[in-house]
């Protein structure tokens, strides 16, 4: 045993180390990579993935059949329909009428009451989309651009044309009764509304593309379709059927209009309602109405039943996101991370963009490759244009709903490693997020409407609404049924939700590792 | 045997076979103290009982009769099945137990010293099935009471009254009891599954997410799928939601899959995963 | 940065049970310091805390003047090993390192040369869940090495390996030491440090029990004492006792001599006519050094038997020494 001999303290030869964030992700990235099986869960994620998406998608088949829907001015299928009692109106001018006694009436047969057909919807209440209003169109055919200033049951004055655009006006009472007029100037039509015929308010100006040259003014009624839901654990039936509308018109003037004001069914209603000859001239008339005008509110997102398999790709992903941590724990092995990287903080940071960064990427190669083959798919059940229109990945909402799907899963596998942080217990944290996410898909099919969606609002399942790739309009009555992939919010609200989630989940996390001991 | 007098072999077999059945038994205890002196057990215990007649609850009070029309009866809302939703709930639970049991020998390193302590396996196995499976019954049975308590209580507010056809839950109703007894029955078959998959996959995170997606994933399947066919087929297939069958006691001619032989589905995924389970564990070195 | 590691009045909690309690004592670099005590005494809990895993109740612990979360570039001031079986089972072992240069920018040249160091070259690109616990042992060390760093703690290196790889680690250890580390190694086991150590610290019970150099615990622990082997017992213990020596019979031939050195028993004995076989200056082995020091310390004996194995051979020998020992360290560095 030699004395302690002091010697010179100790200088490294090393060339100079740098222990930043790019370190760190470096550090978890080779984590990460360097355990065999997490490249497998990652794999098994995306094949999941895409072959439940094909799975969903193989079966579909398009229902109902009918009539083909007319084509509106865009390209998409439209809902035009509707009692018109119309004179031409060969250049500027306006249209002005006085629009009393909106309600809703005892609904039609579809089919126009053939024997064996289904039966007339009752709900014994007015839609609230259910309106009667002045009209410039293009033309009396189905589909043909317009521009019109309407009366709703529930929703007030709106000012609508070209089926997908509305703006509010004021806001009625049921029984209220409404002046309106509409002025056609070159190209622009200026919507007006007045409560006494006197004290007129503009409601907006707009521009629609095909309303040139000798257009048709007049007066419509049309009537949003009467829904019933019925939902029960297992099943849901939803029943819609034509509704049918009818509204008093009076003090109906034409200014630059030809004359000869004639009556005309717009589209196949189910039932006919004529006006007498000699009400037409003076103006002052009962009109009635089956049928609706607006946007074809398709019940199926191609985008969205390609991309289902995401639902289930999950389930790896969360499992590998609570790994990432938990297996540091079990071992000790955090006791190692924590002297290389002291800043607690970080380490979790470092970890969710490590994890968030390949569960994205994995996702990403997921949600094309379950696009891509799913999409051809569907066309060949007979899902065609116009009534679903032509999509491709380069779409704005198609390449939101399937990079949103990438990220959904990245933000997902991200609040997995948080409640893993959190519990410090695998099998708790990962049944704790499969039974978050995927229990409320299975109740919502059992739940009435209010409380589905109420799960749908509030739980992170919300961030599926990203995969939301088809337009819905509020104006067009439609209703949204979890079953159908329709979420009660917007697609970026939804996301929101979950990364909400995921980012308190996250700071709690840190906010826990950094006060105790480990 | 040396000084005793020859024993008859039936006799002889008699008493081996008591043997056995008395080291079975001792194992049983062995597992029971085991799993009794993780506190983490216990937990797992209340969120059984807890999360079952939670979520029963919740779903009870969130469904009323306002939507039916013309008449409450209209809706023929299943009351029994409603008030046992939490039973999906409390399900993961129960898995989580019945994996752990298993799994966490693994990864703890404790497989040997119990191996050591009781080396036959098959009787390890046992005694492990044993010991969760009661577990399940008692904490389902706990949570299948409370959750018909709950609604007994709820309903009636919610409309449902015997006026309008809807008799309040009671025991004495024949289908309710199978309903009852089914879903206690349910538990105790998940947890067997849960312990079969993780002697098969031994490995905690594994084992769990099998038995989740085993549990889950064909009832979301169902949504997703279109074909009518498929569905059917799914729900037919798929454990929980042929399981979950036994919770019906209204449109029992509506269902894919009638009460008893959906629980039946169930117990051949326990028994097939125990069987392959038990082989593993028998074949493999621990 | 001073490469010193020093621990000021550290105390440490744990619900009801106190794991270090008032804890000072200072590790300066150019030497092994040994950190000792039975299981449960607080080492690793010293450890942990010095190293920022968790967190102190009153006192400092700090590494060249700094927390240990202070640290700038931590794995180039501190290499720490605490468990060995802390590594991922499906990981490589390189790639374990791998990931631990990673968060420094250390390159993989660095990785492979360490592997080489500790002899695990090969076995690098095997999967740690089949290491032996020995080899884990030796990844945990490269591990601490990784950033090159002047301050060492080692918890337990010992633990698991094979003779050979003991005497590795004692050579290891010292010609770290050698290079102007500061190297803090724990044991339970005193004489595991018993060829490297050159300082000790001892603690029982979280508190500190010694803190001294290594040769002179020895010295005291030895004291003067003379082992003499007579065929003639009684004589021998006439002569010596004469001029003044304690005498202590031990056997049938064996006789423990205090008060006198060697070279004047021999004379004495040779002078008076009495046989005898052997006079040796007794040695006190560390174990029974530490022994004396800890044995009011020591809390779990009865379930500790890897530690009382050899330490119950050695107490049997120490017993009849105990209260000179004591006497002799009175006035010593201990506390």
């Amino acid at each position: 045993m030699s004395a302690p001999v002091r010697t010179a303290p100790y200088r490294s030869q090393l060339p100079p180390a740098r222990d930043g964030f790019g370190q760190l992700l470096h550090a978890e990235w080779t984590k990460l990579r360097t355990v065999p099986r997490w490249g497998l869960v990652l794999l098994s994620a995306m094949v999941v993935t895409v072959l439940v998406s094909v799975l969903a998608v193989s079966g579909s088949s398009v229902g109902g059949g009918g009539p083909a829907a007319p084509v509106g001015p865009d390209g998409n299928a439209v809902k035009d329909t509707m009692q018109l009692v119309h004179e031409r109106l060969p250049g500027d001018g306006s249209i002005t009428a006085r629009v009393s006694g909106l309600k809703g009436l005892k609904a039609p047969r579809p089919d126009g009451g053939r024997a064996g057909g289904p039966p007339a919807v009752n709900t014994g209440k007015t839609p609230g989309w259910t309106k009667a209003g002045i009209i410039i169109k293009a033309n009396t055919k189905s589909g043909s651009s317009y521009a019109a200033v309407v009366l709703t049951h529930g929703h007030g004055v709106r000012m609508q044309w070209d089926y997908t655009h509305d703006l509010a006006g004021s806001a009625t009472r049921p029984d209220e009764d409404r002046w309106l007029r509409l002025v056609r100037k070159g190209d622009v039509l200026t919507g007006y509304e007045s409560a006494d015929g006197k004290d007129w308010r503009r409601v907006g100006s707009v521009r629609p593309a095909g309303l040139t040259g000798t257009v048709e003014a007049g007066v419509f009624t049309a009537a949003a379709p009467n829904t019933k839901v019925e939902r029960a654990f297992g099943g849901t039936s939803i029943a819609e059927g034509p509704g049918r509308a009818t509204a008093h018109f009076d003090e109906l003037a034409v200014n630059g209009g030809e004359g000869g004001r004639r009556q005309a069914t717009i589209g196949r209603p189910a039932a006919r309602d004529t006006v007498p000859a000699v009400d037409l001239a003076s103006g002052s008339f009962e009109l009635r109405g089956s049928g609706d005008v607006g946007p074809l509110q398709t019940d199926t997102d191609i985008t969205r039943q390609t991309l289902s398999g995401a639902m289930i790709g999950l389930i790896p992903l969360s499992a590998l996101g609570v790994l990432f941590i938990t297996a540091e724990y079990r071992r000790g092995m955090i006791r190692t991370t924590l002297t290389a990287s002291p800043r607690r903080g970080r380490l979790l940071a470092a970890k969710a963009i490590v994890l968030g960064g390949v569960t994205f990427v994995a996702g990403l190669i997921g949600a094309v490759l379950s696009f891509q083959l799913g999409e051809p798919i569907m066309r060949r059940n007979g899902h065609k244009p116009p009534r679903w229109p032509e999509l491709s990945l380069t779409d704005g909402p198609v390449l939101r709903a399937v990079i949103g799907t990438a990220a959904l899963l990245a933000v997902i596998s991200v609040l997995a490693l948080a409640l893993g942080a959190l519990l410090r217990h695998t099998a708790a944290a990962i049944t704790l997020i499969v039974v978050m996410l995927v229990l409320p898909q299975i109740l919502i099919s059992g739940l009435p409407l209010g409380a589905a969606h109420a799960l749908m609002r509030a739980t992170p399942l919300a961030g599926f609404a990203i995969q939301d790739a088809i337009a819905r309009y509020d104006h067009a009555a439609a209703v949204c049924l979890p079953e159908e992939g329709c979420y009660p919010q917007g697609p970026w609200a939804g996301f929101a939700v979950l990364c909400v989630y995921a980012a308190a989940a996250l700071g709690l996390a840190i906010w826990r590792l950094r006060r105790r001991d480990v | 045997m040396r000084g005793t007098p020859p024993m008859q072999p039936s006799a002889a077999v008699r008493a081996t076979a008591a043997m056995q059945a008395l080291g079975t038994l001792r194992a049983v205890r062995a597992e029971w103290t085991k799993l009794r002196t993780v506190p983490g057990s216990w937990w797992l215990l209340v969120a059984v009982v807890a999360l079952t007649v939670a979520a029963g609850g919740a779903s009870a009070a969130a469904v009323t009769t306002e939507h039916c029309h013309p008449t409450p009866a209209a809706c023929q809302e299943d009351t029994v099945k409603l008030s046992l939703t939490g039973v999906w709930v409390g399900q993961a639970a129960v898995a989580i137990l019945g994996a752990l049991a298993m799994s966490s020998e693994y990864g703890t390193g404790t497989i040997r010293a119990a191996l050591t302590a009781v080396p036959w396996r098959g009787r390890l196995l046992t005694a492990k099935a044993v010991v969760v499976s009661a577990l399940a019954l008692t904490t389902g049975a706990l949570g299948v009471l409370g959750s018909l308590l709950v609604g007994r209580l709820v309903l009636p507010g919610n409309g449902f009254t015997a006026e309008a056809g809807y008799p309040p839950l009671s025991l004495a109703d024949g289908p309710t009891l199978r309903a009852a007894v089914g879903s206690m029955l349910y538990l105790g078959l998940i947890a067997l599954l849960a312990l079969g998959v993780a002697a098969l996959v031994r490995d905690t995170a594994g084992a769990i997410t099998v038995v989740l997606a085993l549990l889950y994933v064909f009832p979301v399947l169902v949504s997703l799928v279109s074909s009518e066919k498929w569905r059917e087929r799914l729900q037919e297939w798929g454990p929980a939601s042929a399981g979950m069958a036994v919770q019906a006691t209204r449109n029992l001619h509506s269902l894919p899959i009638g009460p008893w032989p959906g629980l039946g589905v169930l117990a051949l995924y326990a028994a097939a995963a125990l069987l392959a389970g038990g082989l593993t564990f028998r074949l493999r070195d621990a | 940065m001073e490469a010193t590691i020093e621990v000021q009045g550290l105390r440490k909690q744990f619900g009801q049970t106190v794991a270090v309690d008032d804890l000072s004592f200072t590790v300066i670099p150019g030497q092994v310091t040994g950190f000792v005590g039975p299981n449960g005494a607080g080492k690793s809990t010293t450890m942990r805390v010095l190293l920022g895993l968790d967190s102190a109740d009153a006192g400092r612990a700090l590494i060249g003047g700094r927390a240990y979360s202070a640290l700038r570039r931590p794995l180039t001031q501190v290499g720490a090993l605490l468990d060995a079986a802390a590594v991922h089972p499906s990981r490589r072992g390189r790639d374990h390192l791998l990931w631990l240069a990673h968060t420094h920018g250390l390159p993989t040249r660095r990785v492979d040369e360490l592997l080489e160091t500790v002899g695990l070259g090969s076995a690098g690109r095997r999967r740690a869940g089949g290491y032996s616990l020995g080899m884990r042992q030796r990844l945990g060390i490269a591990a601490a090495l990784l950033g090159d760093p002047p301050v060492l703690l080692f918890d337990e290196p010992v633990n698991g390996l094979d003779p050979e790889g003991i005497r590795w680690i004692r050579g290891f250890l010292r010609a770290l030491a050698r290079e102007g580390r500061a190297v803090l190694v724990s044991s339970h086991l005193m004489s595991e440090l018993e060829d490297s150590a050159d300082h000790l610290v001892v603690i029982g019970r979280g508190r500190l029990v010694a803190d001294t150099p290594v040769a002179e615990l020895l010295a005291a622990a030895s004291g003067d004492r003379v082992a003499l082997r007579t065929s003639d017992r009684t004589r021998a213990m006439a002569v010596l006792a004469r001029e003044g020596a304690t005498v202590a019979a031990n056997g049938k031939e064996s006789l423990s001599v205090t008060g006198l050195p060697a070279e004047r028993i021999t004379a004495l004995l040779a002078a008076g006519g009495v046989p005898f076989s052997e006079v040796s200056a007794h040695r006190a082995t560390l174990e029974e050094a530490y022994m004396e020091l800890t044995r009011d310390a020591v809390e779990f004996q009865a379930t500790d038997t890897q530690a009382s194995e050899p330490r119950a051979a050695a107490s049997q020998a120490s017993e009849s020494q105990a209260s000179e020992f004591r006497a002799a360290t009175g006035d010593g560095d201990m506390r």
